[in-house]
């Protein structure tokens, strides 16, 4: 039923303007033609437009705007990612239910949505601000063959995905700050957040958390964050179909995914230092012990922070607070 | 190429084993390691010395030619902890990272010495570039000995927690 839906819906959208008769469509997926308007019925229910002429066929004039399973899976071209969908208008944070899900066996590949979060999680369990309906909060359940020590990988090829995405199909010049923010402009648009449950050796479960600030206006964003945080709509001027950038997301972390798993980290490496923030300049760097001044030379063969020492040394740094902007500049962005 | 984690896997699988000497050789590289200690003792879990470790590997320090890593048996060498704690599992870090001992830093610690534990309590968080990784006991029993501290970083295979299992 719904793979008929999903072909129905690739069918209809694939000569968008144009009308596609009743008589091609059950042909094409081998049903009545009585089926196809019933199938109509359904979709309209969704809040897909169609409109059907006698003689000539359906066509859609307007996709849903509202996030839904269906609106997410119809058009959706992945083999296993997004095959289970669990869509919340509001929930506490997504990152929770998958945490929830995955406890539950739910299967890899398996994507949490909602429209809004009232308590969206940041690192350290600072808050993120998830306005509703304005953006992209979403969480992705993996449980990936790889060594535990490996995962941390998984953090930067979201962000080359993210930034893929958005370079591509938003016509933004995002950066990547290491690890896993995207900047546009120097302001942060979406972040990453990645938890795991995995024992020495093997992972349970990986919980990749995604929040993009999409439609959201100046009016939408803390004013105490204005200097550090901006929107796709608030760069661009312009508003973006959030379930369609849900989809290219979803499509091209797939193939990300698929690439990383089969040939490892060098294309995501290659990738990453492409969009990287502040390669070849000089940052401060902060342990719990000392700070210090370093060139970032870019990342490592395993995706750790490759730094160069006033004296020559080379680094390599898994974790560490990081002052991007030179003094005059601080506070910019944190 | 041996890496540094590899290294130090080796050395504890060596030292929990009773093999007195221990030689592997790949690519031009050989990796030496011999036991001082003359007697092999059967305490059930060795504490392995390693030399201090830096989380920082430095890319300058190139493999060596010949790598000689001595492994002494010492009994508990911390001056101020004469006695020894009795316990029988300890929980390691499956990463490098930054070690929370809490969700937040409002927070309280997830364990604290004398918590009873069962195998999926979280006892801290090990972050690596930004991937949190929840560290479950993997055994019942009560934590016995902290071995580290809130914000510490932290080795692949270090023992962050002793445990007496129940």
């Amino acid at each position: 039923m719904a793979s008929t839906r999903n072909k129905l819906i690739k069918l209809l959208e694939k000569t968008r303007d144009n009308y596609v008769s009743g008589q091609f469509l059950s042909e094409e997926l081998n049903i009545s033609r009585a089926a196809i308007w019933k199938h109509m019925k359904e979709l309209e229910k969704d809040g897909y437009e169609i409109e059907g002429k006698s003689k000539r066929g359906y066509r859609i004039l307007k996709s849903p705007e509202k996030l839904s399973e269906n609106t997410i899976q119809w058009g959706l071209n992945t083999e296993w990612l997004g095959k289970k969908i669990i869509h919340k208008s509001s929930t506490t944070s997504t990152q929770h239910i998958a945490h929830q899900l995955a406890q539950e066996n739910t299967p890899h590949g398996t994507i949490v949505i909602a429209d809004e979060q009232t308590a969206g999680k940041g690192r350290m369990n600072r808050k993120w601000h998830s306005t509703e309906g304005k953006g992209v909060w979403m969480s992705i359940l993996l449980r990936p063959d790889i060594l535990p020590y490996l995962a941390p990988q998984l953090t930067l090829l979201t962000a080359t995905v993210l930034a893929d995405v958005l370079s591509k199909d938003m016509d933004t010049e995002p950066k990547i700050k290491w690890p896993n923010d995207i900047l546009i402009n120097n302001k942060k648009t979406a972040g990453i957040l990645t938890e795991m449950q995995a024992e020495q050796d093997q992972i349970q479960y990986v919980v990749i958390g995604v929040g993009i600030n999409v439609n959201h206006t100046l009016g939408d964003i803390p004013e105490d964050i204005h200097r550090k945080a901006t929107s796709l709509q608030i760069e661009t001027n312009k508003t973006f179909d959030i379930t369609n950038l849900i989809q290219h997301i979803l499509q091209t972390f797939e193939s990300a995914y698929d690439s990383y798993i089969k040939y490892g980290f060098p294309n995501v490496k290659n990738k990453w230092e492409s969009y990287g923030f502040r390669i070849g300049e000089t940052i401060q760097i902060k342990t719990i012990k000392k700070s210090w001044e370093a060139v970032f030379l870019g990342i490592a063969e395993d995706g750790a922070l490759l730094t160069k020492n006033n004296d020559g040394e080379i680094k390599k740094l898994y974790s560490a607070e990081i002052d991007w902007y030179r003094e005059g500049e601080r506070n910019h962005v944190n | 190429m041996l890496k540094v984690q590899e290294i130090r896997e080796l050395i504890k699988l060596i030292d929990q084993s009773s093999i007195d000497e221990f030689t592997y050789e790949t690519n031009g590289t050989t990796v030496s390691m011999k036991k001082t200690s003359e007697d092999i003792g059967v305490k059930p879990i060795t504490r392995v010395e390693t030399v201090e470790q830096p989380v920082e590997i430095s890319k300058t320090e190139e493999p060596k030619v010949s790598e000689s890593v001595e492994v002494t048996k010492s009994e508990a060498v911390e001056p101020e902890q004469q006695s020894v704690v009795d316990y029988d599992y300890e929980i390691e870090s499956p990463m490098v990272g930054t070690l929370y001992t809490a969700a937040s830093p409002e927070a309280d610690s997830y364990v604290q010495k004398g918590s009873k534990v069962q195998k999926d309590t979280v006892v801290c968080i090990v972050e690596a570039m930004k991937l949190f990784n929840e560290i479950e006991a993997e055994v019942n029993g009560e934590i016995v000995e902290i071995l580290v501290e809130d914000g510490e970083l932290v080795e692949y295979g270090q023992p962050l927690f002793r445990v007496k299992t129940k």
